[in-house]
């Protein structure tokens, strides 16, 4: 009797607690993104369609000038964002993918260490990285040195440092464990037996691999270029140690535009531009590869 | 030219260096860890003698008690290769580790205090937005000493974001500043700054790759044009260079007549150029050099004496030098204020300056500086960097001072230029 009662409030809290439970562990996530993406993308938005100075403070008067200019004079930078996030998500792609089936299908017992072995070069800073490629790249740097004096295979003007190469060798080798690590967890969750039962079904090496491993490894292609074509866009540090004025990417422009001219409506809009940009391409890449195939 | 000099200074090796900043580093780092606050005492040390306020005041316990305390340590951001420092050869003799400077060592010795020296300052507006949010929001930018050159020193006084010297803190300054130098429009009496040194804006290069190359050596600005665009560097000091660019062009750079349309035409020349591949430094040409990244860059006239390789030279070109004074501020908010100043004070004594001009090949400030630089190095008078010739005087020109419509046309012209 007395039992009863003193029972009945606890399923009742119970279940409000196990509805509300899923969005209490959200919340985290939630506020974190609320705090640090949203509330920042509103005010670069409203930057953006606002006109004045950082001395004498902005109005929102709606004006798509900054859009205007940011399309009509940094054409050149977006095309070569596009071109060096490209070429690197390819490389990384091509380099990657062989290094991910090696550490997967035959690392054996030394699995770990190599990868760690791929992710040790990343306890260093990504700026200090970039740095020491301008030294090995130097004209007469440990590379191009016995190249052109020892082995006389290059003439004696030739340089690496400040060309189109260098700047997509540099952004290739910094993002090149994000695409190694999602190509890795891919190809190990992939059951050996399906390759050979396709062996067994008369699939010769090659077509197994087309037709089994790589179908089933599309979802770490994909992670794998998300996360190396996404930041890869965005990048400028690269551009900025490696290239010349001629390769700089639409990250230097908004880094110039926002800290040393201090024009925040066209370094809003850039950005604005860029991250609309983004979501187009991943929409358009999604669909070309099949959403459910990378979620299932 | 700097060839003339007999015995060059030799280049601290990379390693030296590095073990020098790291020590710097750490030394520093220790000092803040036990606090160090060195209240000052008159040195014994036969430091040179500074007819300084001295710090006699600190010692004395009644008077002031805060205002003239000594304290540290001293954040003092500065140029590559602009302060004297000791050679390896020097460093052989056993008296100071290379890199270190014997300006600052006996600083420090004299006045009982750390000095965190840095070379932070590559070019005037990138290390302007390292402490502009600072300044703007009213807080301190971590650095007491700063030196930049005349139009950003005017800028910064102008917003009122640079700390009032004390005169009675400096009288050496007061005294020994050239008379040439006083009384500058934008802080007539010197109430915020003092210059460091004045330099020139010329033609640098190596001359074993051109001669390697069968390229003559440059004489005149246009001659860069036919050099390799991507062995090339220009400065992203913008007035440094399209002030160059003007006299190339034969138009004279005078603030009060160059037209956007002059500028333009700046831009155009050199557009070809960085198409080729041709880049924009700051200070850090010095390491290309180093590197032999470049065959000839726009560079200011002491770095390569100073700090460059043997055959890196330094020519004025036949059109004209741009010239420039760099200066001493203290930014607002400065903690070591008073330190600051006993610096400034300090590197003001005409034995010191000498000791400075002498390593950095720039044009000394200060008065009586000249007969102390002649008796440090006795070939120092026939050299054209530290003792501009008539003719070289007469081609300086001064770039500096640009109505706000003429600097926002040359910002955005640059910007453009270097891809951005």
């Amino acid at each position: 009797m007395t039992a009863q009662p003193m029972a009945r409030p606890g399923p009742g809290l119970r279940g409000r607690l196990g509805r509300a439970l899923p969005y209490l562990l959200l919340a985290p996530g939630l506020l974190w993104l609320a705090v640090f993406y949203v509330l920042p993308a509103i005010q670069m938005f409203t930057y953006s369609i606002s006109t004045g100075s950082v001395e004498n403070g902005y109005s929102i008067t709606m004006s798509a000038d900054a859009y205007s200019e940011a399309l009509n004079r940094f054409g050149k930078q977006f095309l070569n964002s596009i071109m060096y996030g490209g070429v690197a998500t390819i490389l990384t792609l091509l380099i990657g993918f062989p290094v991910a089936y090696t550490i997967a299908f035959r690392g054996g017992r030394y699995k770990n260490l190599i990868l760690f072995l791929v992710i040790a070069p990343f306890f260093t800073s990504f700026l200090i990285r970039t740095i020491s490629w301008k030294i090995l790249l130097g004209d007469e740097g440990p590379i191009l040195a016995p190249l052109k004096h020892t082995f006389g295979l290059l003439p004696g003007t030739f340089s690496i440092l400040g060309t189109p190469i260098a700047q997509a060798a540099g952004i290739t080798y910094n993002f090149l464990p994000f695409m190694i690590l999602p190509l890795y967890v891919a190809l190990e969750k992939i059951d050996i037996r399906l390759i050979e039962a396709a062996e067994d079904l008369y699939a010769n090496r090659g077509a197994a691999f087309r037709r089994v491993t790589l179908p089933l490894a599309l979802p770490g292609v994909f992670a794998g270029s998300l996360l190396t074509f996404i930041p890869a866009m965005g990048d400028y540090i690269n551009a900025e140690l490696l290239g010349n004025p001629s390769t700089r990417m639409i990250g230097n422009v908004i880094q110039n535009r926002l800290l040393v001219q201090n024009d925040y409506p066209v370094g809003s809009a850039l950005s604005f531009i860029l991250m609309a940009g983004i979501l187009v391409a991943v929409a358009v890449y999604a669909r070309l590869l099949g959403t459910e195939q990378l979620t299932g | 030219m700097n060839e003339q000099h007999p015995s060059p200074p030799q280049l601290v090796s990379r390693r030296r260096f590095v073990q020098g900043t790291a020590m710097a580093g750490f030394a520093a780092f220790l000092a803040a860890c036990t606090g160090t606050k060195s209240s000052a005492s008159p040195s014994e040390a036969a430091a040179p003698s500074v007819s300084a306020p001295s710090a006699e005041a600190s010692v004395a316990p009644s008077a002031a008690p805060t205002e003239k305390v000594v304290t540290g340590p001293l954040k003092f951001a500065n140029w590559p290769a602009y302060i004297d420092q000791t050679t390896e050869a020097a460093a052989d003799t056993g008296v100071l580790p290379a890199g270190s400077s014997k300006t600052l060592e006996d600083f420090k010795a004299q006045y009982k205090v750390e000095v965190d020296y840095e070379e932070k300052i590559g070019d005037n507006p990138a290390f302007f937005e390292t402490i502009r949010p600072a300044l703007a929001g009213g807080l301190p930018t971590g650095w007491d000493l700063v030196v930049l050159t005349d139009w950003m020193a005017a800028k910064i006084i102008a917003k009122s974001w640079a700390e009032q010297i004390d005169q009675e803190n400096v009288p050496n300054c007061a005294n020994n500043l050239r008379d040439a130098l006083r009384g500058q429009t934008w802080d007539p009496n010197n109430d915020f700054h003092y210059p460091w040194q004045s330099g020139m804006t010329g033609i640098g290069y190596n001359a074993k790759t051109l001669a390697d190359n069968k390229i003559a050596e440059p004489t005149r600005i246009a001659d860069l044009w036919s050099i390799p665009a991507d062995k090339l560097t220009f400065l992203t000091e913008a007035r440094d260079t399209f002030g160059l660019g003007l006299l190339k062009l034969g138009i004279e750079p005078d603030p009060a007549k160059v037209t956007s349309d002059d500028l333009k035409k700046v831009a155009d020349d050199m557009q070809p150029l960085v198409d080729k591949g041709l880049r924009f430094t700051g200070n850090e040409y010095l390491q290309d050099f180093g590197q032999k990244k470049v065959w000839a860059a726009f560079v200011w006239s002491g770095d390569l004496a100073s700090s460059g390789g043997e055959d890196d030279k330094f020519a004025f070109p036949e059109e004209g030098t741009m010239i420039w004074t760099d200066n001493m501020l203290m930014p607002k908010g400065a903690v070591n204020k008073y330190t600051a100043e006993l610096m400034m004070n300090y590197v003001y004594d005409p034995v010191v300056a000498a000791q400075i001009a002498d390593y950095v090949y720039y044009v000394s400030p200060v008065k009586g500086a000249d007969e102390h630089i002649k008796a440090l190095d006795p070939g120092a008078e026939t050299n054209p960097l530290l003792f501009p010739t008539a003719d070289i005087v007469a081609k300086q020109r001064n770039f500096q001072f640009l109505s706000d419509e003429l600097e926002t046309s040359l910002n955005d012209l640059f910007a453009t230029l270097s891809g951005l």
